[in-house]
This record gives C-alpha cells, sequence and structure tokens, in this order.
C-alpha cells in the first residue's frame, strides 16, 4: 500500500510536462494537422446557410461573366472548374480585386477573379509564388527525409529573386549531424523524395488563422512561434496565413502555387551550411525546379542546375 | 529508245519540266528571275519559286565577280531581259550580299491561288529587302520563370567572364 503511494508519487515528480517529452516527428505532424484541421472546420462553421456571392471573371476572352457562389465555401478553385477543364490545370495563382489569392482560399465577398498562369504577359507573382511553394516542398522534404533519432527544424523561408538561380530553404538539423555534409546520393535520395511528392498532386490548403492559433499549432517549436509573432506583427489585420500540404503545416512569406503537381522537373541541387546561429548550425538546402508549362530541354537544365549549386546570398524584401 | 514501262514512272527524277521543253524552260525562268531582280519579292507557283531560288543565287555568285569580268556580264546580259537591271544588278544586289556566302534568298509558302486552278504558291525574295518582313521569329516572353532563370544565368557568365564577382545583399 505505501510502496504503491510512493510509486504513484514518484511517477508524478518523474513524468515530465507536455512541452519537453521529446515527442516523435510523425507525433508532432500529427497533432499540427489536428490543430488545422479543427481550425478549418471551425471556420467552416462560421457560414451554417449557404449565402451567394457574385464574382465577376477578369480572364482575357471572358470579361465580366457573372458567377454565382456559395460565400466562405466556393475558391478560385472552384470557379476555374465552372470553365474548361485548361482553366483548373494551368492556373498557379488567383487574383481577386487585384490582390494575390490562393486558389484553394474561399472567397468572403463579391469580388472580380483573375486566373494567372506561367504563360502570362507579366507572370512575375507567378514566379515568385511558384519559387515559394518549391522552397516549401524542399522544407516538408527536409523534414520528412531524416530518422526519428534526430530532429530537424526549419527557419524561415528566405525570399530570394528567381534571377538568383535558385530557391533556398534554411534549416537546422541535429546537433549530431553537424559534421555530416550531404552527398551526391542523399542529394539524390531527397530528389527523389520530392518528386513523390510532386506525383502524389497535393493541394497546398491556406488558412488565414488568428496568432493564438498558429501559437498552438507550432507549441513544439520555438523559432516558428517567433516567426508567427514576427508575421502576425507585420500583417495589416494581425493574422498569419497556414499552408497545409499533405499532413505537413508551414508558414510561408506569401501566397503559394494550387497544387504540387504543377512542379515537373524539380531538383535538390546543395545544401552549404552557412554557420552557426541562434537556433544552431544553420544549413541552406537549395532547388531547381520548373513547372509544367515550362519544361527545359535537357542541355539547358544541366547549365541551370550547375549554377543552382553555388550558394545563393541575394535576398529579395518581400511586400506580401 | 525502248519504250518501256519505267520510262512512264518518274521515281526518282529531281528534274522539273516547266513549259513547252528545256529551252521554254529556260526563257520562263529568265522572265522570273528578270522580274525578282526588278520587285525584289514575288509571289509564282510553288515549282516556279523552287526553280528560279537556284539560278537567283548563281547569278549573285557571278554579279560578285564584278561588272568588269567578261563571263560575269555574259551571263548578266542573258538573264536580264529588262537591260536598265544590269546596273542594279552589279551596283546594289552584289555590294549587298559581299558578306554572305551563300544563302540569298527565302521562299515562304502562302495559300492557294484563288482561281480555278487552285494552284500552290510562293513567295520569293531577295534577303535585305525593303519590304516589312514576311514571318517575324516569335519570341517566348521575356518575364517567364525559364527565361528570368536563363538571364541570370546569362549574367552570372557575363560577370564571371569580365572577373569581377560581387554578391549584392539587400
Amino acid at each position: 500500500m505505501a510502496c504503491r503511494t510512493i510509486c504513484q508519487l514518484l511517477q508524478r515528480r518523474l513524468a515530465s510536462s507536455a512541452t519537453s517529452v521529446r515527442l516523435s516527428a510523425a507525433e508532432v505532424r500529427g497533432r499540427r494537422s489536428a490543430v488545422f484541421s479543427r481550425e478549418q472546420a471551425r471556420q467552416r462553421s462560421l457560414y451554417p446557410r449557404t449565402e451567394k456571392i457574385e464574382v465577376t471573371l477578369q480572364i482575357p476572352g471572358l470579361q465580366g461573366t457573372l458567377l454565382v457562389m456559395n460565400k466562405g465555401l466556393s475558391t478560385p478553385h472552384s470557379c476555374a472548374r465552372h470553365l474548361t477543364e485548361w482553366y483548373v490545370t494551368s492556373s498557379a495563382l488567383a487574383l481577386v480585386d487585384g490582390k494575390p489569392w490562393s486558389l484553394h482560399q474561399p472567397l468572403t465577398q463579391s469580388c472580380s477573379l483573375s486566373l494567372l498562369t506561367f504563360k502570362d504577359t507579366d507572370p512575375l507573382l507567378v514566379n515568385q509564388a511558384y519559387w515559394r511553394s518549391c522552397a516549401a516542398l524542399l522544407g516538408q522534404v527536409l523534414l520528412d527525409a531524416f530518422k526519428e533519432d534526430f530532429s530537424v527544424e526549419l527557419l524561415r523561408l528566405p525570399e530570394v529573386l528567381v534571377t538568383s538561380g535558385a530557391f533556398c530553404c534554411d534549416v537546422v538539423l541535429d546537433p549530431q549531424l553537424d559534421a555530416w555534409n550531404p552527398s551526391e546520393e542523399s542529394l539524390r535520395s531527397l530528389t527523389r523524395g520530392a518528386q513523390q511528392l510532386i506525383h502524389r498532386d497535393l493541394p497546398w490548403e491556406p488558412l488565414e488563422v488568428a496568432p493564438p492559433v498558429a501559437l498552438e499549432v507550432f507549441s513544439h517549436s520555438r523559432c516558428k512561434q517567433e516567426e508567427v509573432e514576427e508575421k502576425s506583427a507585420q500583417s495589416p489585420k494581425g493574422t498569419v496565413i497556414l499552408y497545409r500540404c499533405g499532413d505537413h503545416v508551414l508558414l510561408s512569406g506569401g501566397p503559394l502555387v494550387a497544387r504540387t503537381g504543377l512542379c515537373s522537373q524539380y531538383e535538390v541541387t546543395a545544401i552549404h551550411p552557412l554557420g552557426e546561429g541562434k537556433w544552431g548550425l544553420h544549413r541552406r538546402a537549395q532547388g531547381l525546379s520548373l513547372p509544367l508549362q515550362q519544361q527545359a530541354h535537357h542541355t539547358v537544365w544541366r547549365k541551370l542546375r550547375s549554377r543552382a549549386e553555388k550558394l545563393v546570398r541575394k535576398y529579395y524584401s518581400s511586400q506580401f | 529508245m525502248r519504250l518501256t514501262i519505267q520510262m512512264l514512272i518518274s521515281h526518282g527524277r529531281v528534274a522539273r519540266k516547266m513549259g513547252l521543253g528545256p529551252e521554254s524552260r529556260i526563257n520562263m525562268l529568265r522572265n522570273i528571275l528578270t522580274g525578282l531582280v526588278r520587285h525584289e519579292r514575288i509571289e509564282t507557283t510553288r515549282g516556279r519559286a523552287d526553280e528560279v531560288r537556284f539560278y537567283a543565287e548563281k547569278l549573285i555568285d557571278y554579279a560578285k565577280k564584278g561588272d568588269t569580268d567578261e563571263k560575269a556580264m555574259k551571263m548578266a546580259n542573258f538573264w536580264l531581259t529588262e537591260k536598265d537591271l544590269i546596273p542594279k544588278l552589279f551596283k546594289v544586289l552584289a555590294p549587298r550580299f559581299e558578306t554572305q556566302p551563300k544563302a540569298y534568298t527565302r521562299m515562304a509558302r502562302i495559300p492557294n491561288r484563288e482561281n480555278l486552278d487552285k494552284a500552290a504558291m510562293a513567295v520569293l525574295e531577295y534577303k535585305g529587302n525593303p519590304f516589312p518582313p514576311l514571318q517575324t521569329a516569335k519570341r517566348d516572353n521575356e518575364l517567364t520563370l525559364i527565361n528570368q532563370l536563363l538571364k541570370g544565368y546569362r549574367e552570372q557568365r557575363a560577370q564571371q567572364a569580365a572577373g569581377t564577382h560581387w554578391w549584392v545583399v539587400l
């Protein structure tokens, strides 16, 4: 009897609090995804009755077409589905009242909509969104790539210009891997991982959340929480946009393209060590990618790839 | 000669027959060539344009020899039926193609003639003529993703060639 109480007391004393328990990466992912789904369901339940909104299309050839869509439920993707299959497969980003808008983000009021592709006369927004999406995909691949014993921490995705030649993802690996340098084989296996994600054609679902929810999502990562606080301070409405792909939830500096299936050629080119930073040894993973509609001949690809292996330092201060 | 079935089948025969016979063919080509030298861009049937191309380029090769050359002058005299075009050939067309070794003409196919014969037509022109171009080369938009990447690549190569490396951190 006394033995049992002593055991119970010891158990209570020795049981660590929730935050200091070393959860496996899969569990962390599952929890983040669960919080995301919960918040998504809550936001959808804000519109119990179907209300209609009018969406005016601003697409060349379909100027002024009026679509009657559901408030809080219809996305630019569903508007494209009302048109033809070509619009669904080729549109990467949408412009709602002139502002960049993710294809899977619900529309909340009557507005004008235009769908952007890679072959427009001015694809700057689409290019930047694509670069950001490829960097997010790289981050996701890195999170999945290592064994459960090693922790991987994604830092802020740097906003890099397209002309710099490669997209970057800053990452901090486990201290046990400080001496590790990636070989050709490891880069190729990372590329395989990315190609598998591309093949699954997962959509990037956006969700606009209040900072407390975002802090709850990233409750196991201090650097992500700092990033959430910074972003919420910078945004005009004080909210943060989270993106979910598969079961990974991530933060991004701007809108991402519609789905992973839009990338066709994708290669992880290098991982450079950046030196000691706030969270450990910072590393920059770089890659190169081209979308389905802009594939390169293998000779051109080889030249661009050899450029993408070099360390990229040019930054771009984003206004998104 | 032996009247064989082979004579009726023309497999592999590249020489075209035009007009009433070989002499008529040469006369027709002469007229077309004179028109080409006068106007620098003409519209004829496809077969005739293709035949004239060879003679038009050979004529320029002869003209490059200069008007003091005996043979060149005889050729120009034979092929150009309107004699006021001989000075134009030697003084305008020959200097224009000084730097080019060959390929002085361009042929573009156009829709069939509206007449009953619906003949396949073509436009034949000397390069460097003063008219607007027949076919503009379609350039892909400079701002597409692949073109932006290539632009960055070219700039980096130019920087490396110039021997300066700078990395700007904004």
